[in-house]
């Protein structure tokens, strides 16, 4: 009998070889993690370092404000700030020092809202800010990209041809402009939904019925601002991709071979223009650490972009840095699992 | 002989309006061929002298702004014309009776899909067998066409050109189909897997039975695969013939050239290239669209165009050159019509 012609890469034998290279690759990108975050963090502690807010100064200057008060004394003053806030000796100590308090998982304290810790105000912001940005950045996605595919499948129909026009208008719109926008729509001329913060002050915050539907309503106009100015990019990055997928030789032949025109639409197109977009969602998923700054402080809501901004006015650079590297995890972090992800979405991806 | 294919007078246009500017490019023009049953009809031709909408055309793979403006095609399967099926009968008849094998076979699997998952989009809805049953047959053709079962977990880059087209080829015979349109099968292959590829292809015709319409610029293709082939120029069919005969004695001052270009061992000539360009298919020559080109042309070629005209059993040629029974086309559909009328006449009578 004749020799079959045998494909490379087929059977369990090599299954395992693939194994030790996917164990290989996993190590490779977990070096790079590491380096990014390393060379991140350092480049937003110099640079916060570098500001020309100083914090004790500030913190000198509301004490002494009212009244004449001694010299001697604020110099002492100066001298305790300096030390409590951690901020004597020179930079190179300061740096030892921000890095082995930083293997600890401890930011130190708050220079603006001495002596709380950088850790406990971040905490208390995040939940919102995940919770704002996860929802919205999620719906953004799901709905542009289902759209796109349809608007770049379906290229003659009027209503998805609207849809286009509609999201590529709202597309360059800045974040700033589209909040104040929906802000006066439905807070002012048809005033049905809460305007600022993130929960009703006479509500207690806990897991009752009343709380989560207060944040609900809360949540309802920043997360429409925040979908309204993403869900154009998605929908049009779908579209053209979803356009150019149209004419792939093995598109044009399942439609000879009289394939399902739903299975086409579904596995043959969509899952081909799916992979970058994913890459996509993850970096925007990464970066929802960062806060929606503009977003968050229209709506005067509890995150981190509120606080973020809060820290840059005082020079609060403990509070900057310790958001600042949490950001940059969070990216990383984002990247490195959709690299690991990479291979089994799209088998074409080889992990040598 | 049975006719399995019988294409008259088909018309395929290019129709595009840009900011009111109508362009035509005429790229199918009264082609009128039939290929019989458990035939191999080869077409040949340079690059944009329509080879490849004509395929698109016969099996109604057409896209705006392609569009067929006239004639008629009927597969012996089919008790209409094609272009009469509505949306579900043509589904229904794609690759049970009618199945392509293209150009570019490379990528025509999808390439986040096992091929397993291909064969059962394609072939299942049209074998309808339980799945485990469909997957033997799938596994007894694949045997058939000398490859591993395996390639069915494969992903398509997993596998070699070579191989890539020996599953685009089993993927378009696994439901046995009357007919086969092969659009340039073997054009990116080297030499020795299109040796390969060609026999493959020819055994499972030879297997299955099916008729099979043949696309390729390559005549030496041809010579070892086609049983007749036409030669189309310009959108047009200018001459048709057995295979053997074409290559021996062509007779279209076109196809002279064709087959002179052709190497020869032992003949040292340097091969002289055709003048001018082909034509542009928006705005074609008049007459014979090959006269600007032509060595032979006369007033006539100007100002009319061929009849594909029959001078011999089986064959045809449309140039008036090569004999006095061409007519111009306008002429001969009028004797045509003439005719007709006679008869009918003759038959009120």
């Amino acid at each position: 009998m004749k020799e079959w012609p045998r494909a490379s890469l087929l059977g369990a034998e090599i299954e395992f070889a693939s194994m030790r290279t996917y164990a290989r690759y996993f190590l490779r990108r977990l070096g790079q993690f590491v380096f990014v975050v390393f060379v991140g963090i350092n480049i937003v502690f110099f640079v916060t370092h570098a500001t020309p807010v100083d914090p004790v100064e500030q913190a000198i200057s509301s004490a002494t404000q009212f009244g004449h008060s001694d010299p001697r004394a604020v110099e002492i003053m100066r001298k305790a700030l300096r030390e409590l806030y951690g901020l004597d000796g020179t930079i190179l100590q300061q740096y030892v020092r921000f890095w082995t308090r930083l293997a600890t998982g401890d930011f130190g304290p708050s220079l603006s809202a001495f002596p709380t810790p950088v850790s406990v105000l971040i905490r208390q912001s995040l939940p919102w800010t995940v919770g704002l940005l996860f929802t919205s950045t999620l719906i953004a996605w799901g709905v542009g990209n289902s759209l796109g595919g349809l608007a770049g499948y379906y290229r003659k129909n009027r209503l998805l041809k609207a849809v286009g026009i509609a999201a590529t208008g709202l597309q360059p719109i800045p974040s700033y402009i589209m909040s104040l926008v929906v802000l006066i729509l439905f807070g002012y001329i048809w005033p049905i939904l809460p305007i600022s913060g993130g929960f009703q002050m006479n509500v207690s915050p806990d897991l009752s019925i009343p709380f989560v539907s207060s944040v609900i309503m809360h949540s309802i106009l920043p997360v429409l601002s925040l979908v309204l100015i993403t869900i154009g990019a998605w929908f049009v990055g779908m579209r053209s991709l979803v356009s150019n997928i149209v004419t792939e030789d093995y598109v044009v032949y399942a439609e000879l071979a009289g394939v399902n025109r739903r299975r086409i639409l579904t596995s043959y197109i969509m899952r081909n223009a799916l992979t970058p977009q994913l890459t996509g969602l993850a970096l925007s998923l990464g970066a929802i650490f960062n806060g929606a700054i503009i977003t968050e402080f229209v709506f005067g809501y509890p995150g981190l972009g509120t606080l973020l901004v809060r820290g840059v006015n005082s020079g609060d650079y403990s509070l900057v840095l310790g958001i600042a590297s949490i950001s940059i995890v969070a990216v990383a972090t984002a990247v490195f699992v959709i690299d690991l992800l990479y291979p089994l979405l799209d088998p074409r991806v080889k992990v040598e | 002989m049975d006719v399995a294919l019988s294409v008259r007078d088909l018309r395929a246009y290019y129709l595009t309006s840009h900011f009111g500017v109508e362009r035509e490019v005429r790229a199918v023009d009264d082609i009128t061929l039939s290929v019989e049953k458990k035939e191999i009809y080869g077409i040949a031709g340079e690059s944009s002298c329509g080879k490849s909408t004509f395929i698109r055309t016969i099996a109604a793979a057409i896209r705006p702004p392609l569009r067929v403006l006239g004639g008629s095609i009927r597969y012996s399967f089919l008790d209409r014309d094609l272009y009469d099926l509505d949306e579900r009968a043509l589904t229904e008849m794609r690759w049970k009776h009618l199945s392509c094998i293209l150009q570019g076979s490379m990528n025509v699997l999808n390439p986040v899909r096992r091929v397993r998952e291909s064969f059962k989009d394609f072939a299942s809805p049209h074998m309808g067998l339980a799945r485990s049953v469909f997957f033997d047959a799938v596994k007894a053709h694949l045997n058939r066409l000398r490859l591993s079962p395996t390639v069915l977990s494969a992903f398509p880059h997993e596998l070699s050109g070579g191989m890539r087209q020996r599953v685009a080829i089993a993927l378009a015979t696994v439901c046995r189909p009357e007919f086969i349109i092969a659009d340039e099968p073997t054009t990116a292959l080297d030499v020795v897997v299109q040796k390969d590829v060609l026999a493959l292809i020819l055994e499972m015709q030879r297997e299955i039975g099916s008729s099979m319409i043949f696309v390729t610029h390559d005549l030496t293709v041809h010579a070892n695969i086609s049983n007749r082939l036409g030669i189309m120029y310009a959108g047009r069919l200018v001459e048709e013939g057995s295979t053997r005969d074409i290559l021996r004695d062509p007779m279209h001052p076109y196809t002279r050239h064709l087959i002179a270009s052709l190497p020869r061992i032992g003949d040292v000539t340097p091969k002289k290239g055709l003048s001018g360009a082909p034509p542009s298919l928006a705005d074609p020559p008049s007459g014979c669209r090959f006269h600007p080109r032509c060595p032979l042309a006369m007033d006539i070629c100007r100002q009319a165009h061929p009849e594909l005209t029959a001078l011999a059993p089986g064959r045809r040629v449309a140039c008036y050159a090569v004999s006095p029974l061409v007519q111009p086309a306008h002429e001969a559909a009028a004797a045509r019509k003439a005719t007709k009328a006679d008869k009918s006449a003759a038959f009120l009578q």
